[in-house]
């Protein structure tokens, strides 16, 4: 297994509107290893549509161009559709915002992590699903499985809805996993707590992670690598621990709009957005 | 200006706010903090009358909630809510959905108080025929405080105003409050999960877990951590 788990050289997305194509993502190239890669941008930046044309689940209608698109060695661009499916849920892993909507409102949680197992590995008999569905219940920290198994997604508080979509998605250990805002529909008590277990997963199966988030501090505790995106292009790469270090005007001005607990009380810092971020860059 | 003691409010058979009391004097910013489900929002849903179920007593200036009719009291308070997406009439256009208010209050000239809302909001006035759908996360949630600012209330009730919204449209739209707030000599109540934007943004505070009050606290105590109670260090060491 190599060291790199991806690499993607000049994606490009773009959608069409009224009159021409509006492009969303305009040139981004990013490579991960098995480490915790963070990408940061307001809404509309293209950090989300980049880890979803990583998957391979972005609409139809959508104009993708790549240069290079590898995935541990498999080359996206080419692989079948076939291919590509068996690698969703498989070896890459999305976990999504909101477990309000992304889990079957009508179906009991355990028997959906069931599912994914069983779509997984067909001929698994069903007793032995059920055995692993609930020990991944319980290494995200749930602390009564059997109870938590049947009951139905309205049933559980968002925290414990969140930690069953990890489940769900690290239940066929992924090699990848990408989680879009996970946990930005959470209390910042039970954020914490989910963070937690993310990372103990991530780092004990040697997972390789992409963390999508509009919050820049959050992402910085968690990750190693910070990518900062603007308008569809990235404008920096950071360290996580090198966050104060940021020169790009933009993480600059991200960093300082956030109030804090201690902070000063006159007016914030706004963003002052100039048209030269939106040039091409070099 | 909001006197609330006792208040308890009923779902069905569980409790959604369990003997809460608080007072909030003129001009003052007042924060609710607190996890989901701790009954922050149920109470300024409640100082709206939009629950029911409540017992305990809600003084506006001094007067009930009780016996105040509901057109006062939209002209005495006006809620803004966390989503400006689901918040605005989707096939209303801006100028719409800012009159109104108005319209239902029976005011005079509503077309040339919406515009001067929106100038007092900043937005440009060609805004009012727009739709909602136009309009970004942070211009929606302008365009529901000059829909709140339309019947002139003297109090605005704040559901977590800025957690939709991205983190430098949340400077803005924090910056914008403050700035109304001293201009027009509004009292604010502020219900937000984020406790550095409660003290940014509140002279006090209240934790709240589980339905019930916590503690109050000034933000100088906040920041200077005189505080009495365990959860709220956990909240502090969260965010």
């Amino acid at each position: 297994m190599s060291d790199t788990l991806v690499e993607i050289e000049n994606l490009r997305i773009a959608f069409p509107r009224e009159g021409g194509m509006s492009d969303a993502v305009r040139g981004v190239s990013l490579s991960l290893g098995r480490e915790k890669l963070g990408i940061v941008g307001e809404s509309g930046s293209g950090k989300s549509l980049t880890g979803r044309a990583l998957l391979g689940v972005l609409p139809s209608y959508a104009r993708i161009s790549v240069d290079k698109m590898v995935f541990d060695g498999i080359d996206l661009t080419a692989a079948s559709p076939k291919l590509r499916r068996s690698l969703r849920g498989g070896r890459m892993g999305m976990i999504l915002q909101d477990p309000k909507f992304s889990l079957n409102p009508v179906m009991r949680v355990g028997l959906q992590i069931v599912e994914a197992i069983r779509i997984g590995d067909k001929k698994l008999p069903k007793r032995e699903a059920f055995k692993q569905a609930l020990a991944v219940l319980e290494a995200v920290h749930i602390r009564d499985p059997e109870r938590v198994f049947s009951l139905y997604p309205h049933e559980l508080s968002g925290g414990m809805g969140q930690r069953v979509m990890i489940a769900m998605m690290v239940v066929r250990e992924p090699d990848l996993l990408i989680a879009d805002e996970p946990t930005s529909a959470l209390d910042v008590t039970v954020q914490t707590q989910v963070l937690s277990i993310l990372d103990e997963l991530v780092t004990r199966r040697g997972m390789g992670l992409i963390f999508i988030s509009h919050d820049l501090r959050l992402v910085s505790r968690f990750c190693d690598r910070v990518i900062v995106m603007y308008a569809g292009q990235i404008v920096e790469t950071l360290r996580a621990d090198r966050l104060n270090e940021a020169t790009h005007p933009y993480t600059r001005g991200l960093l300082a709009c956030l109030p804090t607990i201690d902070g000063p009380l006159d007016p914030l810092p706004v963003l002052q957005r100039q048209a030269s971020w939106l040039e091409a860059r070099p | 200006m909001i006197q609330v003691d006792h208040l308890t409010v009923n779902f069905g058979p569980s409790v959604a706010v369990r003997d809460v009391s608080f007072s909030v004097t003129q001009g003052e910013s007042f924060g609710l903090v607190g996890e989901s489900g701790s009954g922050k929002s149920t109470i300024l849903r409640t100082i709206m009358g939009l629950n029911p179920d409540w017992s305990g007593s809600i003084k506006i200036d001094g007067q009930d909630t009780k016996s105040t009719s509901r057109t006062d009291l939209a002209r005495r308070a006006q809620m803004v809510f966390q989503d400006p997406y689901a918040s605005l009439h989707p096939r209303y256009v801006i100028g719409q959905a800012i009159a109104e208010p108005m319209r239902i209050n029976k005011l005079p000239d509503p077309e040339k108080r919406t515009v001067e809302l929106l100038d007092l909001i900043g937005l440009p006035g060609q805004f009012r025929f727009r739709f909602p759908h136009e309009l970004s996360g942070g211009q929606r949630q302008r365009v529901a405080i000059a829909r709140a600012l339309a019947l002139n209330p003297k109090i605005l009730l704040l559901d977590e105003p800025t957690s939709a919204l991205d983190v430098s449209i949340q400077a803005e739209i924090l910056n914008l409050l403050n700035q109304l707030r001293r201009e027009l000599n509004l009292t604010f109540v502020i219900v937000s999960h984020d406790l550095a934007v409660i003290s940014y943004m509140c002279d006090r505070l209240m934790v709240m877990r589980n339905a019930e009050a916590v503690e109050t606290l000034s933000r100088e105590q906040l920041r200077s951590r005189d505080i009495a109670q365990s959860y709220t260090r956990e909240l502090i060491a969260a965010s």
